[in-house]
């Protein structure tokens, strides 16, 4: 099965538009403005506090904007009926945030029957489907305490890709991760650029970045300051602060 | 006429064991009926309290919302903050002056008891919420899980877990404190008591007798629940799966006593 793909791929899936988000007096996002095309991989770089995830937790409404909009496929996502927005726009969370009391099949099987209201059979026929593409099939009857970071992390993206959406955004994806289990996800994303599926990957893998992304957008201060393909955005940055923070990030 | 404690003992227990039997049972029910009840009480009570309207819900919405926080909530506090004997005379002497309702005996106690418990349930289901990890709400937002889907699906399940330890707390008291509905003639164990020690005057060697069957009500009771929180957190020992690669390398653990 493949993964549903956009029309056009060249139509604007996701833009964003003068967002910004308050906590507080503590201002995280301070106006950000975003394109993304259909099909695209867009790693998200930045120090901590720069507001990348609050980023992403804004165009699902995790959090609620204070300013701007976020369109979905030209839709203002605050219009959208709720299902609708999460089942098109997937998630994948730092602390994968399974479901503890259910077993890694009806983590995939839940979202499906009870949002996306397919049956049972058809549902735990998708759940094999996906725990298969991310190599987690075998441990389909394992409760999230009996798996490792890395496994837990593989039936997260499972149990968002069930929802067959058309946008995923992966909140550090691998950031709680032993360093060992670091690549078998990472492995699992670049199956899915493969599959034409949207990205926005906030992440503190450059190589990844580098290698896997077909944009990074560098951040800082609630800000984006570079938004340009990795061949140039990692060998010739152009704004300053990027050159310091990627000369920090590669003597790490 | 016996002369000893003991032959005392013998005599009551032979001459007023039907007043007992059937005073223990009318307890043991009210208890079990006023905890289940107060138990269901308190998951909706605690489901509408965690309730977060969505972002552009109508005026309307959220004031029926507001509003019935505020009611709950006044709920909470008026039934926690007064004791159970006042409510039973209240709700039992003002159903027959004011609503001309007679209402029997039997059934007062099981709303009374229903609806205080129900109080305290309320609260300790709203910790049970707390104590499951924020993450997972946020992953069952987005997958798209309505509030309700979310709650009987991913976070009740866990929450009342957590929380059986106090809800077998609640059961306990409610098997003791169902005592203070004698005041409006509910035939428990200790209103039978009060009729059977009256007769002889031998107050001090019923209500031993009534002391006895509280306690052997409350520890079986105790040690059932016990049994059923050990069923319900599953086997003592668990399979972690140890290898990224092969799901066949299983390591065992057990849990902690």
């Amino acid at each position: 099965m493949s993964t549903p793909r956009a029309v056009q791929p060249a139509q604007p899936i996701l833009r964003v538009e003068g967002l910004v988000k308050r906590f507080g007096d503590n201002s995280v996002l301070t106006g950000i403005d975003l394109t993304v095309a259909a099909g695209q991989a867009v790693c998200i770089i930045g120090p901590s506090g720069s507001g990348k995830s609050t980023l992403l937790r804004c165009i699902n409404l995790l959090e609620l904007p204070d300013e701007g909009r976020v369109l979905f496929q030209g839709q203002d996502v605050l219009g959208l009926p709720p299902g609708l927005l999460h089942a098109r726009v997937g998630m994948v969370f730092q602390q994968f945030n399974l479901f503890n009391n259910l077993s890694a099949l009806n983590n995939c099987v839940a979202g499906q029957v009870k949002v996306l209201r397919r049956s049972r059979a058809d549902s735990v026929r998708r759940a094999m489907l996906y725990l298969d593409r991310v190599g987690m099939l075998p441990y389909r009857d394992a409760r999230p305490a009996q798996l490792s970071g890395g496994q837990k992390q593989r039936v997260a993206i499972a149990r968002a890709l069930c929802m067959e959406p058309q946008v995923l955004l992966f909140d550090e994806p691998t950031s709680a991760l032993d360093p060992e289990m670091v690549d078998e996800v990472l492995s699992v994303i670049r199956t899915l650029k493969d599959s034409g599926l949207t990205l926005l990957i906030v992440t503190h893998e450059m190589a990844f970045a580098r290698d896997a992304a077909d944009r990074v957008v560098f951040m800082d201060a609630g800000r984006v300051v570079e938004d340009d393909v990795p061949s140039r955005l990692f060998t010739a940055p152009r704004n300053p602060r990027t050159r310091a923070f990627l000369a920090r990030m590669m003597r790490g | 006429m016996p002369t000893s404690f003991f032959g005392w003992i013998t005599f009551l227990i032979q001459k007023y064991w039907p007043l007992f039997l059937s005073g223990a049972a009318n307890t043991l029910l009210i208890a079990v009926v006023g905890t289940a009840a107060g138990f269901a009480i308190g998951l909706l009570v605690a489901i509408v309290r965690t309730l977060n309207l969505r972002r552009g819900a109508s005026l309307v919405k959220r004031a029926a919302l507001a509003l019935t926080r505020g009611l709950l909530t006044a709920y909470i506090e008026i039934f926690r903050g007064t004791p159970m004997i006042v409510q039973a005379m209240v709700a039992y002497y003002g159903a027959s002056q004011y609503l001309g309702l007679n209402i029997p005996a039997m059934s007062a106690a099981f709303l009374v008891v229903s609806v205080n418990t129900g109080a305290y349930m309320a609260e300790i289901v709203r910790g049970g919420i707390l104590s499951i990890d924020r993450g997972q709400t946020e992953a069952a937002i987005a997958v798209g899980m309505s509030h309700w889907q979310m709650m009987t699906g991913v976070i009740l399940p866990q929450a009342i877990r957590n929380i059986l330890p106090s809800v077998a707390n609640e059961f306990v008291v409610n098997i003791k404190d169902s005592s203070v509905l004698n005041v409006i003639s509910v035939t428990e164990v200790f209103f039978m008591s009060k009729s059977a020690a009256g007769t002889y005057y031998k107050y001090f060697e019923v209500f031993f007798i009534t002391a006895v069957i509280y306690f052997i009500l409350t520890f079986t009771f105790t040690r059932l629940l016990r049994l059923l929180e050990s069923k319900l957190s599953g086997s003592a020992s668990y399979t972690v799966y140890g290898s990224q690669t092969d799901h066949r390398a299983e390591i065992e653990l057990r849990r902690e006593p």
